[in-house]
């Protein structure tokens, strides 16, 4: 099984969600997706374009002095405000988090978009966009979203494990499906039978007050994440 | 942690991340001085010749428009001597005339004589446009921290080293 080299601290979730972010194009584009980078493009070019404003307004000042370059000065302000409110606006409200945009090979135009709501809860949520090839009349604009918890695909030590990743994907979004059979499959022999858990161990659990997440977890509680998992599974039901 | 490297629109964007920060601060300050009209409008108290009303360190904003009433004796205004680009935070003590080319004489409340002898050789009193700006409010001891920065320069390089590393390692 594929797992990176590289660690995280799986306590920051800024750190979980990036990761999850930058493995998501790495995926789809391995599947022949083609990404578009249409919105990133736009914002780069709204943010490098006011730089430069402020730039050369830093050098006719640095050289001129302000008050022979006052009415250029205020000209740079007005417009570079206008850029940096347009940059800001292109930010929240059309990327809206978006992190790929791409054409499945089958044809189907995909967006994702993905945010972490809540500070303390470790999921990783995914908006999806599916919007049928243009050729093919009658099909509809699809959306949904995916709810996941990030153990599902980061070890304790903060490895991030490719297949249960790959398979989150491959299983809940059918055009990824389509491009990637082998991971649509739930792989067999894994079975996803969440170990039975009595209630009176459930309370011998809690009077030890062992914590689910922290190292204490860890090396107390290996079984704790599955149940915590199944807790997911069973919200999802 | 440094795996955006690989990809060139995410490094773009971090480098442009790190930019705007610098870039919307400066406009920010150019934007302040084009609604003040001062090319300076926020300076910090370098001497104690203004005590008891300022002390080293204070933190002075200023306007400089004349809108409703020609700048006048009795104000505290900050001005630039010629040539010379130390602001100087002196009161107006004396007007001759009015208009931009009132004949104009500031001296520091704490100091024993007026400032004829800090101007430059030759010149015996101050005209509207060597102000650039009368003080309208302070802050005390917040400029501290630039006097420390300038007595001290390598503090700056330090801060800038942090602040761009902090901008470099973290992407919230």
């Amino acid at each position: 099984m594929a797992v990176s080299q590289e660690r995280i601290t799986v306590y920051n979730l800024a750190d979980l969600k990036n990761t999850s972010d930058d493995a998501i194009p790495n995926y789809l584009n391995s599947l022949k997706f083609t990404q578009s980078h249409r919105l990133t493009d736009v914002r780069l070019s709204l943010g490098f374009s006011a730089f430069t404003l402020a730039a050369a307004c830093f050098l006719w000042d640095y050289k001129f002095g302000f008050e022979s370059t006052k009415l250029y000065t205020g000209v740079a302000v007005t417009i570079y405000t206008l850029l940096n409110g347009l940059l800001t606006y292109w930010i929240f409200y059309v990327e809206k988090g978006t992190i790929y945009e791409g054409t499945a090979p089958s044809g189907e135009k995909i967006k994702i978009s993905t945010s972490t709501p809540k500070k303390t809860v470790p999921e990783y949520h995914l908006s999806i966009e599916i919007e049928p090839p243009k050729k093919a009349k009658g099909g509809k604009k699809e959306s949904f979203v995916i709810i996941r918890p990030f153990t599902e695909w980061f070890d304790a030590a903060g490895h991030f494990v490719v297949a249960p990743f790959q398979g989150m994907l491959a299983q809940s979004i059918s055009v990824v499906g389509k491009a990637d059979p082998k991971r649509a499959a739930p792989p067999a022999g894994a079975v996803d039978q969440p170990p039975v858990y009595s209630p009176e161990m459930l309370a011998a659990l809690a009077d030890a007050q062992v914590s689910v997440v922290g190292s204490a977890a860890e090396t107390a509680t290996t079984g704790s994440d599955a149940a915590k998992k199944a807790a997911a599974k069973r919200r999802k039901a | 942690m440094f795996s955006s490297i690989g990809n060139p629109r995410q490094a773009a964007a971090q480098l442009m991340n790190f930019g705007l920060i610098l870039s919307t601060a400066f406009m920010m300050w150019k934007g302040l001085s084009i609604i003040t009209d001062s090319p300076s409008p926020i300076v910090v108290v370098l001497s104690g010749s203004m005590e008891p009303a300022f002390q080293r360190g204070d933190l002075l904003l200023l306007w400089n428009r004349n809108i409703q009433a020609e700048t006048s004796v009795g104000e505290v205004v900050v001005y630039n001597v010629k040539d010379k680009d130390i602001p100087i935070v002196h009161r107006i003590v004396r007007k001759f005339g009015t208009g931009p080319n009132a004949k104009l004489l500031t001296k520091g409340d704490n100091n024993l004589s007026d400032d004829t002898e800090l101007y430059a050789k030759g010149q015996d009193f101050l005209v509207r446009k060597d102000i650039i700006g009368s003080v309208v409010g302070f802050i005390p001891y917040v400029g501290y921290i630039t006097i420390m920065l300038s007595e001290h320069p390598w503090l700056k390089t330090v801060m800038l080293g942090i602040m761009g590393l902090m901008v470099v390692l973290q992407r919230e």
